[in-house]
């Protein structure tokens, strides 16, 4: 009888083997690809630079910025308005999303545009005003309300409904039996997305509105470090006591409150605005009807191509890095692994990371490194890897181990990444979307990206070309978020927590 | 006879889409006949019910098991789904926020009766298991209909309560069909048993005829010592 040969490497066919082929697949890809992408580091001396900057984050001027509590105000208070309007027209629309292709249609458009892009657009016609921010995050907030929402709507148990008497309304239905079932959840996904966007609202200072971030990149850029430092110790100290302030009896008041700060409002030129939507957001020829001519436009858009493969090789680097970074990096905030102080440090350092946002970690890079894919390569892998590494110690954590005298790397290999290992990647997955569409956002910084072409045509105020990159864009990032679909683990072994739906936290 | 018979199944199949959980069932529920529904779980008890339910439609009260119920509201706002028809949904949408004064004080001694009266205000995801079975009965109470259907309203519920809540139901309703594990009470409180096994109506005789013995052929691990259903 002949005995059976071991399989071959990474040959089998079990869940994990499927995905560690997937995965390496992933990095491989990365690998072959990586000669195409621009890596060099322009500046000087990246060491002394980025020494600079640790000693500004470590003595921090906080009464450089004039007019700081107005900042911190209008960051709080485009927030809460653009949540709360994002709401206001995201629930009737989840309501309906279910029915209409249409719908859904829509709002995975106003998704894939980032908050940033929606504020260029906007910048436009309603100029730096409160509009302009308070709109740049509502639209894209009521299209991700309107889907998440409706997924957490599907999901209201039906046995309250069943049981009420022969002969109640729809609307006293949902009231009573449906609605409270799952208020909860839709509270706490809408406070998580509160969250995100004063994140955003800060990045909003990027384009010139005037919140916190406007007053750090401006520091940041003229090599005021104290000055930085001190406001991105402002910005953490923000969002890590947002369970103090963010209450929900003090939210409405802060919501009042913050409305005396938004103004002054812009006067709004219906004309002007008409023209704005129907005629200069649109190819010149397209309008004409001249399809010659179309062709020709067409042809004027500045490396249209290479903008797209830059923007997918980034996303890919993104994704793969972040993937590294995320199996690096989990142990160091897990249970599982090291001591108290060490536990406390790593998950110091993974909150810090996943709080900053993409954007103004590639801004840090960029100063740092000079313009390139680098800083954004490194920005993207840090923020998501960080985040993904947090959410997995958390999975791991809820873990029991079998055998607790196998050694660190054991416990690692045998008893922990192999339970843990499907919710990582389809956390992962999940958030290739949200990669991609940071991605494009980065070419602001100067990386040559589709935000970079955007930017630029908003700046030479040739909407037409700007619009149509956005499409693009959006196109780009739904066509992305369908393959990332497809290649997501649907059978996660293992994954103690929110099941079935373990992306929810992490798309922001 | 003179008295009138409410519903009648001859021979029909009651099941979900392509699963026949009984099949070829033939009864009859008379008006101001009490019955006891027995059978071990899983048996087709709450099919049958649900059947009467669809049959009877808006003459019925109807007492499900306590998942009916929406634990993030209050008592009182579960009780009160009991007439959610008979108001307008503006009216339910202000009683949400502020409720209603008529309801509250009929509510409130109702709740009275049940041992519940200190707990109007507080969310049924904060109660024990038997007072939200008694939430669940109060709900079926506060109907006020002629006929009371209920799914093991009493099933985790102390044998002495058990007793006073059985009467409490029977004052209101003359006829009810509830479903039961506890045997003893099937012969004091009902005049008739229908006991369900293997997808059949396998008895179906007046209570006074019956013993528990008859009864535990129902179970078909009644006879070894401990499978017995819970004692009440």
């Amino acid at each position: 009888m002949s005995a059976e040969r071991a399989p071959g490497l990474l040959a089998g066919d079990s869940l994990n083997l499927r995905l560690a082929r997937r995965s390496l697949g992933l990095i491989a890809l990365c690998l072959i690809l990586l000669p195409f992408a621009d890596l060099a580091i322009t500046t000087h001396d990246p060491w002394a630079e980025l020494g600079r900057m640790i000693s500004g984050l470590l003595r921090p001027d906080i009464l450089a910025t004039q007019s700081l509590p107005h900042a911190i105000a209008l960051t709080i208070g485009f927030a809460l308005w653009g949540t709360l309007l994002g709401v206001v027209l995201g629930f009737p629309l989840a309501l309906l999303f279910p029915r209409s292709r249409l719908l859904r249609g829509s709002c995975a458009f106003v998704r894939a545009i980032h908050e940033l892009f929606w504020a260029l657009l906007l910048l436009q016609v309603f100029g730096l005003s409160a509009v302009t921010a308070i709109a740049a995050l509502t639209i894209p907030y009521a299209g991700i309300f309107a889907k998440v929402y409706a997924e957490i709507l599907e999901l209201t148990p039906r046995a309250p409904v069943d049981a009420l008497p022969e002969g109640v309304g729809r609307f006293s239905r949902f009231v009573y039996a449906e609605l409270p079932m799952v208020w909860a959840r839709l509270s706490s996904y809408t406070r998580y997305r509160f969250e995100c966007a004063m994140r955003s609202s800060v990045l909003l200072g990027f384009v010139g509105l005037p919140t916190l971030g406007f007053h750090l990149e401006s520091a940041f850029r003229e090599g005021r470090y104290a000055e930085a430092g001190a406001l991105l110790w402002v910005f953490y100290l923000m969002i890590a006591s947002l369970h103090l302030w963010g209450h929900r009896r003090l939210l409405p008041w802060i919501a009042l409150g913050s409305l005396f700060l938004l103004g002054p409002w812009p006067d709004i030129d219906g004309a002007l605005l008409w023209r704005f939507v129907s005629v200069d957001l649109w190819p010149n020829p397209l309008l004409e009807g001249n399809w010659s001519g179309l062709w020709q436009w067409f042809g004027e858009i500045p490396d249209l191509l290479p903008a797209i493969g830059n923007t997918l090789l980034l996303g890919l680097m993104g994704t793969a890095g972040s993937l590294v970074v995320a199996l690096l990096l989990w142990p160091l905030a897990s249970r599982h692994f090291g001591n108290r102080p060490t536990r406390m440090a790593g998950k110091g350092v993974l909150i810090l990371m996943r709080s900053t946002p993409e954007l103004m970690l590639a801004f840090i890079f960029l100063l740092m490194l000079g313009p390139s894919m680098l800083p954004a390569w490194l920005a993207l892998s840090l923020h998501n890897g960080a985040l993904i590494a947090f959410l997995v110690a958390r999975h791991a954590d809820a873990i029991v181990p079998g055998s607790h005298a196998l050694p660190a790397s054991s416990r690692y290999t045998y008893e922990l990444l192999p339970r843990l290992y499907g919710g990582l990647l389809a956390l992962l997955f999940y958030r290739a979307e949200t990669i991609i569409r940071e991605t494009a956002l980065l070419g602001m910084l100067g990386i040559a990206t589709l935000g970079f072409h955007i930017d630029s045509s908003f700046a030479y105020l040739m909407f037409d070309q700007a619009f149509f990159l956005l499409l693009i864009t959006a196109g780009l990032n739904i066509a992305v978020d369908a393959l990332a679909r497809r290649y997501r683990p649907r059978e996660i072994a293992d994954t103690p927590g929110e099941r079935g739906h373990p992306g929810r936290e992490a798309t922001c | 006879m003179s008295v009138e018979e409410l519903v009648r199944f001859d021979g029909e199949a009651l099941g979900h889409a392509r699963h026949t959980v009984l099949a070829d069932l033939t009864l009859g529920l008379r008006t101001g006949e009490r019955v006891a529904l027995l059978g071990p779980s899983g048996v087709g008890k709450s099919t049958l019910l649900a059947a009467l339910r669809r049959r009877l439609g808006q003459r019925a009260a109807w007492c499900p098991q306590e998942h009916g119920l929406v634990p993030p509201l209050s008592v009182y706002h579960n009780i009160y789904m009991g007439r959610l028809e008979r108001h307008s949904a503006l009216a339910n949408l202000i009683n949400l926020l502020r409720p209603r004064r008529d309801a509250w004080r009929d509510i409130q001694a109702l709740c009275g009766e049940l041992g519940l009266e200190e707990l109007l205000k507080r969310p049924v995801a904060q109660l024990s298991g038997g007072q939200r079975q008694r939430v669940a009965i109060a709900r079926a109470l506060y109907q006020a209909r002629d006929i009371f259907l209920g799914d093991e309203p009493v099933a985790s519920i102390d044998p002495h309560q058990a007793r006073r809540l059985l009467s409490m139901i029977q004052r209101q309703h003359a006829t009810c069909v509830i479903a039961l594990h506890q045997r003893e009470l099937a012969l004091t409180h009902f005049d008739r048993a229908w006991g369900l096994r293997d997808g059949q109506l396998i008895l179906d005789a007046p209570a006074r005829e019956l013993t528990l013995e008859d009864l535990d052929t129902l179970y078909p691990d009644a006879h070894s010592p401990d499978a017995s259903p819970e004692p009440a």
